[in-house]
Parts: structure tokens; sequence; C-alpha cells
């Protein structure tokens, strides 16, 4: 057996579950090297600063395994902020409901829009959602005068700050969103469609899927998602803030191409996409722990994503030379 | 009478006077062919004959401007390939209509997967789908590809053989096919021609597109002929030559036709 041969099942292994790997050990690093790491407080900050984006990731999944993406998210996210908590500070009884349904209402309209625009009109998907992300974030500006209000009442900061049972709210709804989708993703037709559109989006159509709704529905199912962590938001600011969730989008597309997507289409696994997460999740909790500047997290982020994907390819293809 | 009979008894489908214009380009005019039950049959013709259109109108991804279609001894000008498919009739594409990134099972049952729990749900019945595929495919096809595997990791020929066979699959009736084998090489084409028998044997009605004459003396029992829209005759495979159907398709068989 030749040394190649013998190493070939690790090379295997390391091709298929790469990016748990990568994050096992990092957790593992983190334990040993820094003992404030593994205290109950610091792994419920971890939780606590990643179930917003991790929530939003779990939509953009589904959008990135379409074959598309949705640069919109972040505006979503502060739109259904902004709209959520003015209804909660303007209406006395029954603000609360009143804001989340609010918040939902007007998410689902942008993602109706997104979805319309890209399944329908046949828009790409980087434009479409460009323009949304653009005319949202502007709307909001307009509307707010650019400045948060605050006033949300005290108790609905448990949804963005309280625990049950020790572990944060936020992470509750990230686990119960991230279960739920991964259900849809992989065990029902709707998610099986998903993929069958992404790979091959004639193939579907000839063999009669309605590749049109399962674009639609997939991006109004993003905006879903995305009002979710809105609100979430607002549970830890307590205020309409129209700067929310500025670049959002692209962490989200950062930690979803990480675990394992291919913005090709097609591909990519909702396990994948909380690991990834969760990979750039721990890594700015290290940096911040090792005292490291805040500034240099985005340059980890992007160093991250760009070795994920060249490693992606590299297991692909045998090397790193072009094909 | 010579080998010339277009009509054909109890056929499985007729084509009746079909015309079809795209702006001031006609491509069907008055097309008229019966398509016998239980065999396969060739539909030849140079590029522009009309060939695709007139699958096309058959599966249902066209409509005629005038004449009907009539499948089974009833009327069925079908508005959509899912209507035709309904009826069983089934397309070959050309593109193959595989998604790569699928396994087999998932690429046969396209479109039609099996599903149980609440029905707004529609929760995958992923075993069952996988454990069926192969006996599905195993009626027509001697060395099934392994049903697991991603059609990305097929070979040329297997990726077709899988979307003939599952064509057939379905209980359908007639199965109509645009250049089968027009980008593989000699072992590849053979594997898909023992498909393409596999079908006939079941049963099944065929209707062929190919350039490659060779194929279609191999393969057909009677072909069609035509040529700038029309319909130039019809010739049972084992009473014509080659020569013959070449002269029809370039238009030099106007002399032989009123000869004989």
């Amino acid at each position: 057996m030749t040394a190649a041969g013998r190493w070939t099942p690790l090379f295997v292994l390391a091709g298929r579950h790469g990016v748990l790997i990568v994050f096992v050990l990092l957790v593992a690093v983190m334990f040993v090297s820094k003992s404030t790491f593994g205290t109950y407080q610091n792994l419920v900050n971890v939780l606590q600063q990643n179930s917003v984006i991790g929530i939003i990731a779990c939509g953009m999944t589904f959008a990135i395994i379409l074959g598309g993406f949705d640069l919109s998210v972040g505006s979503v996210t502060a739109l259904a902020s902004v709209v959520g908590a003015t209804l909660m500070i303007d209406i006395g009884t029954f603000g609360i409901p009143a804001g989340i349904l609010g918040a939902v209402v007007s998410c689902l309209i942008v993602g109706a829009t997104n979805g319309w625009l890209i399944a329908y009109l046949g828009v790409n998907p980087f434009v479409a959602t460009l323009g949304t992300m653009t005319v949202v974030r502007g709307l909001l500006y307009v509307a707010t005068n650019a400045s948060p209000r605050f006033g949300v009442p005290y108790s609905f900061t448990n949804v963005g700050l309280g625990y049950l049972l020790g572990v944060p709210i936020p992470a509750i709804l990230f686990l119960l969103v991230a279960l739920l989708l991964g259900f849809v993703l992989h065990r029902t037709r709707f998610g099986h469609y998903v993929y069958a559109v992404g790979g091959n989006a004639l193939a579907s159509a000839e063999m009669g899927i309605d590749a049109a709704r399962v674009r639609f529905a997939v991006y109004v199912l993003v905006s879903a998602c995305a009002s979710v962590s809105g609100i979430i938001l607002i549970g830890q600011t307590a205020s309409a803030t129209p700067q929310a969730a500025l670049g959002y989008e692209l962490t989200a597309i950062a930690a979803v191409i990480v675990g394992g997507a291919s913005l090709g289409g097609g591909r990519g696994r909702m396990a994948g996409t909380i690991v990834g997460v969760f990979l750039l999740g721990v890594v700015a909790n290290g940096l911040n722990l090792f005292g490291v500047s805040p500034f240099w997290q985005p340059v980890a982020t992007g160093l991250i994503l760009i070795a994920a994907v060249a490693f992606d390819g590299y297991s692909k293809r045998g090397g790193f030379a072009s094909v | 009478m010579t080998n010339d009979s277009p009509i054909v008894h109890d056929p499985l489908l007729r084509v009746v006077a079909i015309k079809k214009n795209f702006g001031a380009v006609v491509a069907l005019e008055d097309v008229a062919l019966q398509i016998p039950r239980g065999e396969i049959t060739g539909l030849v013709g140079d590029n522009g004959a009309g060939k695709s259109t007139l699958i096309k109108i058959i599966s249902g991804v066209l409509t005629p401007d005038s004449g009907m279609i009539e499948f089974e001894g009833k009327a069925a000008n079908f508005a959509s390939p899912a209507e035709a498919r309904v009826q069983g009739i089934e397309t070959v594409y050309q593109d193959l209509a595989l998604v790569w990134n699928l396994p087999v099972w998932a690429n046969v049952y396209l479109g039609r997967e099996l599903t149980y729990g609440p029905k707004f749900m529609h929760i995958l019945d992923k075993p069952a789908m996988h454990s069926t595929t192969n006996n599905m495919l195993k009626r027509f096809v001697r060395a099934v590809p392994p049903v697991g595997e991603s059609v990305e990791f097929l070979s040329g020929g297997q990726r077709q053989v899988v979307a003939i066979a599952r064509a057939g699959a379905w209980g359908s009736k007639l199965i109509l096919m645009d250049e089968p084998t027009a980008a593989l090489g000699i072992a590849e084409t053979k594997a898909v021609e023992d498909v393409i028998f596999g079908l006939k044997q079941q049963g099944l009605t065929i209707l062929v597109i190919s350039h490659n004459l060779d194929q279609i003396f191999r393969i057909t029992d009677g072909i069609w002929v035509l040529r700038r829209g029309g319909v130039i005759g019809y010739r049972q495979t084992a009473r014509t030559r080659p020569e013959e159907i070449v002269s029809m398709i370039t238009g030099a068989a106007t002399l032989s036709r009123t000869s004989s």
C-alpha cells in the first residue's frame, strides 16, 4: 500500500467534514490556551452574539443552494427592528403583539418583492436584492430621520437578553429555526426541490417542477428569517434602530459558504451552516479574548472565507491547479 | 403498392394536418403521419425540416396553429408537457433533464417524489425511492448504474441510460427522443440502443429523431421522412435502403415516388 493510498481515507474525511474538524480543533485550542474561553459567561456570550446572524444564515442557506443569494437581509432585519419597535413604543396595550406582527408582515412584503422580481420577472438575484437592500435602508433613514427611537417596553428585552434554563433566549430561537429549516431542507419535498432547481433549473422545469414557485418561496423564507432576527434585535437594544444589522448579509453569506455550500447552487447543508456561523463566531470571540482590536475581525472572517473556498476546490479537484 | 404504406392500422398516435408557423417562417405545412403501436419509428430529415418542431408539438411544448393530434384514438392537443405526460407521452430531452448534484434515484423520481405525512409537509420517503429505483430501471437496462450515486459521477452513456429508462419507468406508452446518442462514443451508443430495444420489448412505442442513418437502420421498424416542413413519405425499414432515404431527405425522391 502506498503512502498516498494509506492517507486517502483521511483526505476524504477532511474533504467531507473539513469545516467541522477545523471548528473542533479551534474550540479545543481555545479551551486549552485561554481559561476564560470555557467559562459559562463566555460561552453564553458566543451563543448570544451569533444567534441573530445564525438565524439569517439559516434562511440564506436556502437561497444559496438555490443558486442565488439575498443581499437585502441586513436591511430587512433593520426594517423588522424599526417597524416592530415603533409599533411597540406607540401602541399602548397590545403594542408587543402588534409590533411582532408588523415586523413580520413588513419583512414578508420585501421578501415577496424579491421573490417576484427574481422568480417571475427573471431579474438577477444580485441586482434584485441589491436594489431592495438599498431602497429599504433608504426608506428607513427617511422614516426615522436616521436616528434611533427608544422606549420599547422593558419586558420585551427578555427576548433579546433573557434566559431559559440558563440558555439565552436568542440561542433557543436560533436552535428552533435551525431544526425547523433543517427539517424542511433535508426531509421535505420543498427542500428537495430547492436542491433540484439550484442544481439544474431547466431540467427541473422539464420534469414538471414549478421552479418559479420554489424561487419565490425561498426569498420569502429568507426575509421571514430576517424578521425573526430583527425582532431579537429589538429585545437586545430596546429601540428602533435604522442602522441595525449593517453588513449582516455578507457575514451570513460567508458563514453559509464556510459551511460548505456552493455559490454555484445545488450544494450545502444546514448543519454546515451552523458550524460556519460558530466557526466565525468563535474566531471573533478568540480575537476579543486575546485582546486583539475588533477591527481585525473582518480580516479574519475574509481570510477564513477564502481559505474555506480554496480548500473546497482543492479537495474536489485533487490539486490547486486550475482545470 | 410498394413498401410505401402511409396508412398504419390502429396507430398509437395520429398527426392530422398540422400547421405551424413561426412568424413568416413556415415550420410545418399540412403534416400528417401515424406512429404504429409497439414499434420504433424513426423521424428523419435535413436541418430545418421540422422534426424537432413536430416532436415539441406532440409532447405539448408547442401548440400547432391548426390540425390535430390523436392519441389512442382520442383527440389530444396537449397544452403542456405535464398534460402529455399524464396521458403517457414522455420526452427524453436533448439535455437529458437530469440534475447532476442529485443521486440517480432522485432523478428518476424527479417531479414525482414519494411522500408521506400531512399533505402540506410532503415529507420525502427517501428509503422507498432509493430501494425501488433499481427494479424500475432493471426492466429496460441490463447494467443499472448505482442508484445512490450522484449523476455527475456517471459516464455520459450511463446518464443517457438513466434519462431514457426513467422515461419508460412511469407507465408511459409513447417515448419521444431527440438525438439520443448525438454526443456519445461507440460503446455508449450501443448501451443506449440496448435500452431503446428494452423499452420496445416492454411494449412501449418509440419515436426517435436521429441524423445517424446507420443508427436509424439499426434500431427502427419504420421511417418517416420530412422535408421543408412537409411529409415526404414512410418506409418500412426492412424494405428500404439508406440510398432511398437519403434521396427522400435531399429531394431527389420526388422522382422515385412518382415512378413507383
